[in-house]
């Protein structure tokens, strides 16, 4: 800042500032508010590695291993990120409620009331703004992801390559107590009970039931959707990172649910193909 | 026609009153009927009905996969005798049929059922007085959360023990099943039972409920309801969790029936109550109270009986519909003859989401309720917490289908119900504001109904947090039947739900009791199970954040370490659970004497003498102010105002 | 029999217009109740018809369009068609009848014709039995069994519903001529004769709803079941 444009000091025109800021600036002061403030920053900063700690948790079996399991755990990620200063707030109120506002114990009510606050106009309109303002941004959030989850499910299929030609896969996906069936209708209807998967090619799930209801879950390329009797539902993944990943049923489907559980082999295009062959399916033309 | 006869006259609140003709002593037949007589007439017409439809079913009967009906018919028999006789024991069917025959009751009958001068007799009986029927929800409600409590810590055990297995798969999952619904209908229960029942008239100044008959019918029909999940246990079990999800249940054994018979009766037992409730406090409110005078705990109440009357009825239609496939194999939700196992989960989460509310709602309002008294200054935005209420209520029945975005029944449908489910967070964030509004610069006066409300607002952040990323479609593709969610369902009913309602006990125990809840016993139940919550649910977040799906038996050595772990916070809870009940049991005996008003409320059921009076109020009250007039003027507040003054009379001058 | 002008509860000793308003009030509410659990039907009818999975939801018997095909076992033999349509409002009719009949009870009340209200009571009982009775035959002389079908269920479960109703109106209908009889409801204290006729107004309405279903949607719109090992994209 260059000296000819500093401007002389003058006392400030009432007027200029409009009365509700200068109630935030005097509340600024108080100091109480002050501590809250801090104890927020200190407890958000305390909640911080949660974000971490989450995606920790969900990749500890291989995770993620497709750009769909990828846009879940941004999503858990972002949603932490945002979800931690409000809840810092509150947090940070409840603490200084019990260590910094006054405390009586003892059998008797208090001879002293508190402070009569009905409501607080600034507060009250900040808090509504912030949070929905916070809404909005999750519901945005959600759409943009679910849209780009859809895309990578089954969304990119273009005219020209409709399913069933070479850059993709079709996979018949039936779920019976207690067992996953995987069909692979362009290899001869070869079958199996571990899913193999290609590298980096998309694969299409028909997914279906003979008997109760399922839910055929990869969970490292984070594909989820039910298993229905008398209904196909549909999804897809690319998955993206070789390994042996788990198939869960995530919906109680009787006595042995809890087995219910297979692995994924994801493979090569060439042992994928040579797989294929051994089994006594068709290869891949 | 009948016989004109000499009209004889009875003082009611010092107005003459004409009676219809007494016939007998006062009561009538209800003189002879208790809990004793309903339990015989129902055991014995449950005898009687399955004995007969033994004689009469052909033992060749079955159903289409080559299953004998007979069992079927028998226990839906037994079933549908024990609800009848036990109501015509206890007396349910007196009324109406005096009311079809025209034999009006009369002041002395209407007294002798409200259990006048019964002593305890009268908590046996088919009492229509609220302060009766309170208590009996509350006995009967925390018996059956006692039973739901035991079958959470053995599924613990069996998941705790990961090296070996306790109980067989089938068993498993008709604890998990039973302890499900179990603790569902024991948390819709039990602050709109008891303190509903209980606190509400007096709070609004009315002397009883709007039908005081119905309210007896609503507790015994949930009575009546009870044995019949119980009973389930016996049979086979529900073994498809509480969902009961189609076409599984239609898989189970007639253990099934149980289920199905529960739910239609506490359905029916859900409106009678919510019709009451609603009636009572739309049209009983004393003079004066206006809606802006209403305490925000009627608020809660009500909302919760709204969504009770719109929700229960789709619970009770999925349940009918799945009996009526089991019973007259009919195919509403079996797929090979048309039906839609897609029907089933909607119907069901049409309750099953508004139900979440009317957990959630009043013992939110309960917590927001006490909080005032024990801080000393008013409720934070009264018009905030209403309309959070209301917007929770209006949006409580869009959202159903985010129990089902996983399900494929319309993925085009997942944008709207992630979009309304979203939104719910803006009211439930409203009375969050209001509760940390009133802390603001309270002082605390640290008595245990207020030390759980900490403990309820901090559960709710987290299980409100959590729900966030439930909410959101792309997350709950990751945690979508994972324990992730059975966590987060526990932090809001149980975290939230559960320690609201002990609040609400703690707090209104004086009035119900006569006597205080113990501090000391009562503090160190609530803080042990805290303590146990937080260990065994957010290990359980861990197990779901890796991949454990729910409701299963056995799982990968991965997820060990957070079972062991969550195992052994489960018994932590279990321990303060039992704590806080010897709390409530030793003190309801023993306890120190409470005055009538020993918080220093200002609200009206405060007001009145404790023991309350048969009538509550000898005269009804007048209420002039708004609630939670408490406090004293702001300090701050005057020193901006001289401010403020200072400024305008600046810029007058300038 | 009340000789006072100004009449009250014999029990509380509130006016008879308080309790009224108590009443009303309620009855609306449990009208509520019914009204979501009738939709519960209305959807349970709706979405099996829409979806007919499986091509399971007309009766085996019925006449199909083209690809509709049963892909499962008959249970029965396949003589199970749709239902006729005019009984279902022929039932209704009658039911309006029943429910005029009511109306004309509670006005005759409100006006002082004490005769009317007994006569209307009385008949609107009449005929509600009547109602009743060919429900019943209904029921028991369908072209389908319980097993026939999701349209067979969908309809039995309409009817089932409808006999439930008739009988709470049997027993409200009862208690309302039996209590008319006794002179319990006059001309001062005609609101129990008025809670009839509005529930039993409802009841109509309930009843219209099902014979809407059952003659406008019958055959499913969806003639094209899902077929497996193609991938449709969404």
């Amino acid at each position: 800042m260059s000296a000819d444009t500093l401007i002389p000091e003058e006392p400030e025109a009432p007027t200029n500032r409009p009365p509700s800021m200068q109630r935030v600036r005097l509340w600024l002061q108080r100091p109480y508010a002050r501590k809250v403030l801090i104890l927020t920053v200190l407890i958000g900063f305390l909640l911080l590695p949660l974000a971490w700690l989450l995606l920790a948790g969900m990749n500890q079996t291989g995770a993620p291993a497709s750009e769909i399991m990828k846009d879940i755990e941004q999503t858990v990620f972002v949603f932490t990120l945002v979800s931690i200063p409000i809840t810092a707030f509150v947090f940070a109120v409840l603490v200084y409620s019990l260590i910094g506002w006054r405390q009586i114990s003892g059998d008797e009510p208090p001879m002293q009331d508190s402070p009569a606050i009905r409501t607080n106009t600034i507060g009250v309109i900040l808090w509504t703004v912030s949070s929905t303002l916070l809404a909005m941004f999750l519901v945005v959030w959600g759409l943009v992801e679910l849209a780009q989850i859809t895309a990578n499910s089954y969304g990119t299929i273009s005219a020209d390559e409709q399913p069933g030609q070479k850059s993709s896969e079709i996979i018949n996906v039936t779920g019976q107590q207690w067992v996953w069936t995987f069909e692979y209708p362009e290899h001869n209807g070869l079958t199996s009970d571990i899913l193999y998967l290609p590298l980096d090619r998309p694969v299409y799930f028909n997914v279906t039931s003979k008997d109760v209801i399922h839910n055929f879950w990869a969970v490292e390329l984070g594909v989820k959707i039910d298993a229905n009797p008398g209904a196909i539902t549909q999804t897809g993944v690319t998955a993206n990172k070789l390994g042996t990943f788990n198939v869960r049923c995530a919906e109680l489907c009787g006595m042995h649910h809890a087995y219910m559980q297979t692995q994924i082999q994801v493979l090569e295009q060439d042992a994928f193909d040579s797989w294929v062959r051994e089994s006594g399916g068709k290869k891949t033309s | 026609m009948s016989v004109e006869t000499a009209v004889e006259t009875k003082t009611i609140f010092g107005s003459e009153v004409p009676q219809p003709p007494q016939h007998g002593a006062a009561g009538g037949v209800m003189r002879g009927l208790n809990f004793g007589t309903g339990l015989v007439g129902g055991i014995g017409l449950a005898a009687v009905a399955g004995w007969i439809t033994a004689i009469l079913t052909p033992s060749s009967a079955s159903n289409a996969s080559f299953a004998p009906m007979e069992p079927t018919y028998v226990y839906l028999a037994v079933l549908l005798g024990w609800v009848v006789g036990f109501m015509l024991g206890i007396g349910a069917f007196v009324g109406p049929l005096r009311w079809v025959v025209g034999r009006d009751v009369t002041h002395a009958d209407a007294e002798y059922m409200a259990g006048k001068d019964l002593g305890r007799k009268r908590y046996w009986k088919y009492t229509t007085d609220h302060k009766v029927v309170g208590i009996q929800y509350l006995i009967v409600t925390m018996l059956l959360l006692g039973f739901a409590g035991l079958l959470a810590m053995l599924i613990r055990t069996e998941l705790g023990m990961t090296w070996t297995s306790l109980f067989t798969p089938a068993f498993y999952n008709s604890m998990i099943g039973t302890h499900g619904i179990a603790m569902i209908i024991g948390m819709i229960v039990v602050v709109s039972g008891p303190l509903g029942n209980f606190i509400v008239p007096m709070m609004i100044g009315a002397r009883d409920m709007a039908f005081p008959r119905l309210n007896a019918l609503s507790l015994w029909l949930f009575v009546a309801a009870v044995p019949m999940l119980v009973s389930s246990m016996f049979m086979g079990g529900i073994q498809d969790g509480w969902s009961v999800y189609q076409p599984l249940a239609s898989q189970a054994p007639v253990g099934m029936l149980g289920y199905q018979m529960t739910i239609i009766v506490f359905a029916i037992s859900t409106a009678v109550a919510s019709v009451n409730l609603m009636t009572t406090i739309l049209t009983m409110r004393a003079k004066g109270m206006t809606w802006s005078r209403t305490p925000i705990f009627v608020y809660g109440i009500f909302a919760a009986s709204i969504m009770g009357l719109y929700a229960f009825p789709f619970f009770q239609y999925s349940q009918i519909l799945g009996l009526a496939d089991r019973v007259f194999a009919t195919s509403f939700f079996d797929p090979l003859n048309g039906g839609s196992v897609w029907l089933y989960e909607n119907l069901f989460w049409l309750l099953g989401h508004p139900e979440v509310y009317v957990i959630l709602i009043p013992s939110t309002a309960v917590a927001l309720e006490l909080m005032p008294v024990f801080l000393r200054k008013p409720l934070f935005s009264f018009n905030f917490a209403v309309a959070g209420i209301v917007g929770v209520v209006a949006l409580s029945g869009l959202v159903w289908a985010h129990h089902m975005y996983m399900t494929g029944w319309a993925p085009a449908a997942n944008y709207p119900f992630m979009l309304s489910t979203e939104l719910i967070s803006i009211p439930v964030g409203f009375l969050v504001l209001v509760a940390i509004g009133t802390f603001w610069r309270g002082t605390a006066w640290t008595r245990l109904p207020l030390m759980a409300v900490y403990a309820v607002i901090f559960n709710k952040m987290i299980g409100g947090v959590t729900g966030v990323y439930l909410s959101d479609v792309p997350a709950d593709q990751y945690f979508h039947g994972s324990m992730f969610v059975v966590a987060h369902f526990h932090f809001m009913l149980m975290g939230a739900g559960l320690f609201g309602a002990m609040a609400g006990i703690a707090y209104f125990f004086p009035k119900m009791t006569g006597r205080f809840l113990d501090e000391r016993t009562g503090s160190i139940g609530l803080w042990t199970a805290f303590v146990g919550f937080q260990i065994t649910f957010i290990s359980m977040f861990v197990a779901g954040l890796q991949g454990q799906p729910r409701r299963v038996l056995d799982f990968d050595d991965q997820f060990n370490l957070s079972n062991w772990i969550s195992t052994i916070g489960a018994y932590v809870i279990g321990i303060g659970m039992l704590i806080f009940l010897s709390a409530i049991i030793n003190s309801w005996r023993s306890g120190v004497i409470a005055s009538s008003n020993p918080w220093g409320s200002k609200s009206l059921e405060w007001q009145t003498e404790t023991p309350v009076p048969l009538e509550n109020f000898p005269v009804l009250p007048v209420v002039t102010e708004r609630p939670y007039n408490y406090g004293v003027p702001d300090p701050y507040e005057a020193e901006l105002d001289s401010i403020d003054e200072d400024l305008t009379e600046k810029a007058g001058t300038k | 029999m009340s000789t006072s002008t100004f009449p009250v509860s014999p029990t509380t000793g509130e006016p008879i217009s308080t309790i009224a308003r108590r009443s009303r009030l309620g009855l609306w509410l449990v009208i509520v109740a019914d009204i979501a659990g009738t939709i519960a039907l209305v959807i349970s009818y709706t979405y099996l018809w829409s979806l007919n999975v499986n091509g399971g939801w007309a009766p085996p018997g019925a006449t199909l369009t083209a690809n509709q095909t049963n892909s499962t076992l008959p249970t029965t033999p396949s003589t199970a068609t749709f239902a006729v349509e005019w009984p279902f409002w022929g039932i209704l009719l009658v039911l309006i009848v029943a429910t005029a009949l009511m109306w004309f009870g509670y006005r005759s009340a409100r006006s002082g014709n004490h005769a009317g209200l007994i006569a209307g009571a009385g008949l609107s009982f009449l005929v509600t039995v009547a109602v009743l009775v060919f429900q019943w035959i209904q029921m028991s002389t369908f072209p389908f069994g319980a097993g026939d079908g999701a349209y067979a269920s969908a309809v039995l479960l309409l009817c089932a519903s409808n006999i439930f109703h008739l009988f709470l109106l049997l027993f409200i209908g009862m208690g309302i001529f039996m209590r008319a009889r006794k002179g319990l409801i006059d001309k001062t204290n005609w609101y129990q004769a008025q809670l009839a006729s509005y529930y039993m107004t409802w009841v109509c309405i309930a009843f219209l709803l099902g014979a809407i279903l059952t003659t406008f949607l019958v055959e499913s719109p969806n003639t094209d079941p899902a077929i497996f090992g193609t991938f449709k994209q969404q």
